[in-house]
């Protein structure tokens, strides 16, 4: 079976996380889910998972349908309310977490908000949630989007929603990170090559040195499968969009 | 709404520097008196009513949640006055029976009504989940109040 550009996603994902760390996901968030689980099947068996839902350490027999799905309570102990959750997160209880943005530019910057001019915008987006709090709370922050267009890749995004602790930031192509206060590309996935990740990112991306490419492991795809066999991983790309592996 | 529940104008929060939501709310910093650092203070929220969905409540209103409260506790105790639904009634003898099982005190509570699947199409957890159809057919009937009406009649005959 073919690598889906959801499996390279959520494998890049997963190996951000280190062993022992407490780690959380924003709302519907099923690649970042995945990984978090992913994570814990493989080289983190004792990371610590507070769910969009505030459980911990959920079982989860099946990838929920929403973010408040009776699924997520599957085995977890205790259940944070949200201002129990932030106030972990201010008083320094949170190491890792998975954020979205619509738009990211190259400071790493993120956009929630708005696209267009931010008194009339073009498009008004659901808003950061508490992204500028925790984007400086949280020590490592991993930005995920499954589309990586010149777009969503601008040199300067529309609004600040959130800027701060952003370690990585992973699309369908591959992980960047930050060279100097700079986006560049990190890693590549199998099939991907340079000038693609250049000409669909809206600032230079591609550093002068040599970018490693990330190859899943038979392990870590046979678990992925295992833990998601409706393919809900797939639900977040555009059918036709970014054929690699 | 914390601020609110503590009866104070503001709440101080860490995080928001370099975010543009800062400036676009009105948010200003302040120096901590003690220990001279900066931080952002928010200032409080205070809802004349806050309307919140429960599992169970008893007729004097006091309230149980399963599942996830959410925001429901703080704003339970940021707003004026309280208004609950709730997915069953429970009686009296049984909150007082297990008053540690009571999520929202009665005292806190203006008014409650039973309002079984009252976050549909929404879900409550952990009875139901979100209903895509249901969230397409709502929004699909938002268009007018005729076809609002006609929509409430159906899901709630």
């Amino acid at each position: 079976m073919p690598v889906s550009p959801s499996e390279f996603m959520a494998v890049a994902l997963a190996r951000t996380v280190r062993d022992g760390e407490v780690v959380a996901q924003g709302v519907d968030s099923v690649l970042a889910s995945l990984a978090i689980l992913l994570a814990r099947r493989t080289h983190a068996p004792s990371l610590t998972w507070i769910t969009i839902a505030g459980g911990v350490d959920p079982t989860l027999s099946e990838l929920p349908n929403s973010s408040v799905s009776p699924a997520w309570l599957a085995g977890t102990r205790a259940i944070l309310s949200n201002p129990e959750f932030y106030r972990l997160a201010m008083r320094g209880g949170v190491d890792r977490m998975f954020l979205g943005a619509a738009q990211i530019d190259q400071r790493g910057r993120l956009n929630l908000t708005v696209i267009g001019d931010r008194d009339h915008p073009r498009i008004r987006l659901p808003g950061g949630g508490g992204a500028a709090v925790l984007a400086q709370v949280v020590r490592h922050i991993v930005v995920w989007r499954t589309r990586h267009t010149p777009e969503v890749f601008v040199p300067s995004v529309d609004f600040v929603t959130a800027q701060g602790n952003i370690e990585a930031v992973v699309t369908p192509l591959g992980m960047l990170g930050f060279e100097d206060g700079r986006l560049i590309l990190r890693a590549r996935f199998p099939g991907i090559s340079l000038d693609e990740v250049a000409a669909r990112t809206g600032f230079p991306i591609v550093p002068e040195t040599a970018v490693p490419v990330i190859e899943p492991t038979e392990g870590e795809l046979r678990i992925l499968r295992d833990l998601d066999p409706g393919r809900k991983r797939d639900l977040e790309f555009p059918r036709g969009d970014t054929p690699v592996g | 709404m914390q601020a609110a529940s503590l009866g104070i104008p503001f709440q101080p929060v860490r995080g928001l520097w370099g975010s543009d939501v800062a400036a676009a709310s009105g948010f200003v910093t302040v120096r901590d008196p003690y220990s001279g650092e900066d931080v952002y203070v928010v200032p409080r929220i205070r809802p004349d009513w806050a309307v919140l969905h429960v599992h169970e409540v008893d007729e004097q209103g006091n309230a149980r949640l399963h599942g996830s409260p959410g925001y429901d506790l703080v704003m339970a105790e940021a707003a004026v006055r309280v208004i609950l639904t709730a997915e069953r009634i429970i009686s009296v003898e049984e909150s007082a029976a297990h008053p540690e099982w009571t999520k929202i005190p009665g005292i806190f509570v203006a008014a409650a009504v039973a309002a079984p699947k009252g976050a549909y199409p929404c879900g409550c957890m952990p009875d139901y989940d979100v209903d895509p159809k249901g969230i397409h057919d709502y929004f699909q009937a938002t268009g007018s109040e005729e076809s609002l009406r006609d929509y409430l009649g159906r899901v709630d005959p």
